[in-house]
């Protein structure tokens, strides 16, 4: 009888205890609890240069080869913004991708110019495996996130 | 017992500690110095292929979705869907990123799996893990420089530091130099 009731109230307790979704944590992880939308940050960059930020979204590419970038879906059709850390420090792994994340990290801008631009995108491209088009390049200005955390289910 | 013969037994017993974690850091070292050739951690297939949406509402996001599965035979654990523009539509499953041009049925697909070995040997050798592993991979390099320093010290005389030692431990010293030398 007695091994009865410890094992309901072992199950109560289960029962009891909220179920969270798998986690995985990266770098410092997030802090701040306000998000910026990446749309904001694309409209109106220079009021963000330099300001750390919280932006939440779907992770649609990930760095197959070093996990040193990643790119976080808008809250705007078709708008994007890169994810970039220092390589080694956070490494994001392929199955991140098409998850939700949380990422934190200081807004900065990539200014190149147009050939630099072709190049690093063409790298990019490179560890993706993925076909580039040079003239797809407009902007020579990239805005980006210094990544220093991330919280992406797991 | 004299110091040489306690030098024996370090340098013997640390190289049989250290001889497990050493061949790993060789595989992943090697795999990771040739990063620009070849993708070390993971195995990606990619592929591209027709299938026929002619019988779909190709705005309906999940019904797209359905089709594409269905006539990839794809039974992964569907993750999310992404509606980039309104041509292109990701399904991400696991281990499979795909890419649907919807206006013409065009499918890119992009298989990944984890080597097996290579990722656990980078995952350690690249420190991914953190934490813990940083003190016990720090550990790991002291006792190196510890076998190192007790190897040139078990011989003594004409084979020993004194001898050919001192010529070899010296190119040993001058490689490095000469690449940074020949790259500055």
């Amino acid at each position: 009888m007695k091994r009865l009731i410890f094992s309901i109230t072992l199950l109560c307790i289960a029962c009891a205890l909220p179920v969270q979704a798998k986690t995985d944590v990266y770098g410092k992880g997030v802090s701040l609890s306000e998000a910026t939308p990446v749309s904001a940050i694309l409209d109106n960059p220079d009021s963000y240069l330099g300001k750390m930020v919280r932006v939440e979204g779907m992770i649609i590419e990930v760095c197959a080869k070093r996990g040193c970038w990643m790119y976080v879906a808008g809250d705007r059709q078709g708008e994007k913004i890169q994810v970039k850390v220092t390589d080694g420090e956070i490494v994001f792994p392929m199955s991140a991708s098409g998850r939700l994340g949380v990422v934190e990290g200081i807004v900065e801008e990539l200014k190149l110019s147009r050939e630099e631009m072709i190049k690093y995108l063409e790298h990019l491209a490179e560890e993706k495996g993925q076909p580039f088009d040079p003239s797809t390049v407009k902007d020579e200005r990239m805005i980006r996130l210094r990544g220093l955390g991330a919280e992406i289910e797991g | 017992m004299k110091w040489r013969k306690w030098n024996i037994i370090i340098h013997r017993d640390l190289g049989y500690l250290c001889f497990g974690l050493t061949i790993l850091y060789v595989i992943s070292g090697i795999a990771v110095n040739h990063i620009h050739e070849w993708n070390p951690t993971y195995k990606i297939e990619k592929s591209m292929v027709e299938i026929d949406l002619s019988t779909v509402d190709t705005a309906d996001d999940r019904a797209v979705t359905a089709t594409v599965l269905d006539q990839l035979g794809e039974t992964g654990e569907l993750k999310n869907i992404y509606r980039q523009d309104g041509r292109t539509l990701k399904i991400f499953v696991v281990n499979n990123n795909i890419t649907v041009d919807v206006a013409n049925g065009t499918v890119f697909q992009e298989k990944s799996t984890t080597r097996p070995l290579l990722y656990q040997a980078n995952f350690l050798h690249l420190n991914h893990a953190k934490k813990l592993w940083t003190w016990f991979a720090d550990l790991y390099a002291a006792c190196l420089g510890i076998l190192a320093l007790s190897g040139i010290l078990i011989l003594k005389g004409k084979k020993g530091l004194s001898g050919r030692g001192k010529w070899l431990v010296g190119i040993g010293f001058l490689t490095p130099i000469f690449f940074l030398w020949l790259y500055s």
